[in-house]
């Protein structure tokens, strides 16, 4: 699994945290610094819900 | 058989009998929303001047994420652009902005609240928790949307800000009272003049912090750079005004509308006492089924279309979070209050570049909030004779009172 993060879509609502505390990188102020990257098996579930709880749709899953 | 160019051209203009400022209960406005939505999602309605509402998640989000085409910029410098109805109040930065100025203020609030320092804050925020717990816990009853849920979002944020104690009740009052008293009645006409108040103790603080700086809130605002120059006066009121006025009362509203919740439904009192991890989604849910913010207002910039409908620059557009955060197309049994719902992409905060910067504070407040009143008085009961609604659910919905009973505890401050 690969996770993309639309830095220009992050306005902070830090919501992927809270879903993806080992997945998700924020910056100072709380917006999403996450590179793009493979996520090892062990936290897809994590990557997943931290992409259907970001409510601007700034984070991509590919299976 | 040949169709009338003009009926293919027609832009569609639905028009409705809809006026939020008629809504006197939570009951009435959820109703009126819910109908509205399944009728249009967009539509227009010739109430207070004229002007579009938006009821449908989608169309919702649509024009909250494009800032280029629904501005929240003011067209009136005496009056809000963020309500339909005229609010008189001084300018509130950096909501009232759209980029390019927006950007630099909006990064003063997201240093002072972003969520590492909200975690720094936690212990205040348990402190102030613990003391207004502590006031009423020997008592065995209080009044809930006063003493504790009015009490601690002010206390947190005008003393992050830096405001004297003494201010804090008449701040809190004044932001309170403009959501509980009618515009035109004697209670609001104070409003105004406590908002008048509040304006002019922000400008004499600010000045006072652009002086004599300290290591609080007012001064990190009060002497910012903004592109490369110091930050001016007014502009640091502004940014000073939105904080103190997002602050006081929403957190207060939707902590109000939990606590009566968790009142009224024993079933989720009872899962969440059983599963303190349930918070987390709970905190949400409560926030989609009670958002503070009922809705918010827009200019249109450019001519466009939303939901169909031909909007002309310059026309008013009132966006409804309550509206879209029920909207059964997006959240399964949208009016229900599902404890562990998830997915959970409400927009209590708003959507794009406006999403409320104090958002992180507020979760945060409330979740402590909440944590020590099923702690300490897990027993309470609301009084329901002595509960009051805010009398108008246009802008801000939230409770003028709710008095509850509990078994007598121990203070611990």
């Amino acid at each position: 699994m690969r996770i993309r993060v639309d830095a220009g879509l992050c306005t902070g609502h830090a919501m992927c945290v809270q879903q993806g505390p080992d997945v998700f990188v924020l910056d100072e102020l709380g917006y999403n610094t996450t590179e793009s990257h493979d996520v090892a098996p062990e936290y897809e579930e994590q990557a997943r819900r931290g992409a259907m709880a970001c409510p601007e749709g700034a984070i991509t899953v590919e299976d | 058989m040949t169709v009338p160019s003009q009926e293919v051209e027609e832009p569609r203009r639905p028009r409705v009998d809809f006026d939020h400022y008629a809504h006197r209960s939570i009951g009435q406005s959820d109703r009126a929303w819910r109908e509205l939505r399944e009728r249009c999602p967009v539509a227009w309605t010739e109430a207070n001047g004229g002007h579009w509402v938006v009821a449908g998640y989608g169309e919702v989000v649509e024009a909250f994420k494009d800032w280029e085409t629904f501005s929240s910029a003011r067209t009136d410098p005496r009056y809000s652009s963020l309500t339909i109805g005229r609010m008189p109040i001084a300018p509130l930065y950096p909501e009232e902005l759209d980029p390019p100025a927006w950007y630099p203020l909006r990064r003063i609030l997201s240093e002072l609240l972003s969520p590492s320092a909200v975690e720094r804050l936690s212990p205040r925020i348990e402190h102030w928790v613990t003391h207004y717990v502590d006031e009423v816990i020997e008592r065995g009853t209080c009044e809930m949307a006063g003493e504790i849920a009015g009490t601690v979002p002010a206390a947190v944020t005008l003393e992050l800000l830096g405001f004297p104690e003494r201010d804090w009740a008449r701040m809190a009052r004044a932001f309170h009272g403009a959501g509980a008293f009618e515009r035109g009645t004697p209670g609001f006409a104070e409003v105004v003049a406590d908002l008048a108040w509040v304006s002019e103790r922000v400008g004499e603080e600010v000045a006072d912090r652009r002086r004599n700086p300290r290591s609080d809130g007012l001064s990190h605002i009060a002497n910012h750079d903004v592109d490369g120059v110091p930050i001016s006066s007014t502009d640091a009121c502004a940014v000073v005004l939105l904080t103190v006025g997002g602050g006081v009362d929403t957190t207060t509203a939707v902590t109000a509308a939990a606590l009566l919740h968790l009142g009224r439904h024993p079933d989720d009192r009872r899962r969440l006492v059983d599963d303190p991890s349930l918070l987390a989604s709970a905190t949400e849910e409560f926030l989609r089924m009670y958002p503070p913010a009922r809705t918010h207002a827009r200019t249109v910039a450019r001519d466009t279309e939303l939901g169909g409908c031909r909007m002309s620059k310059g026309d008013r557009v009132l966006l409804s979070e309550v509206s879209a955060c029920h909207d059964g197309a997006v959240f399964p049994d949208g009016g229900r209050f599902v404890i562990d719902r998830f997915p959970n992409r409400h927009v209590a905060f708003g959507m794009g570049i406006h999403r409320c910067p104090g958002s992180h504070l507020a979760r945060a407040q409330f979740k402590e909030m909440v944590r020590q009143v099923l702690a300490r008085m897990p027993d309470y009961e609301i009084d329901e004779a002595g509960v009051v609604e805010y009398p108008n659910w246009s802008t801000i919905g939230g409770w003028a009172r709710i008095p509850a009973a509990f078994t007598p505890g121990p203070r611990r401050g």
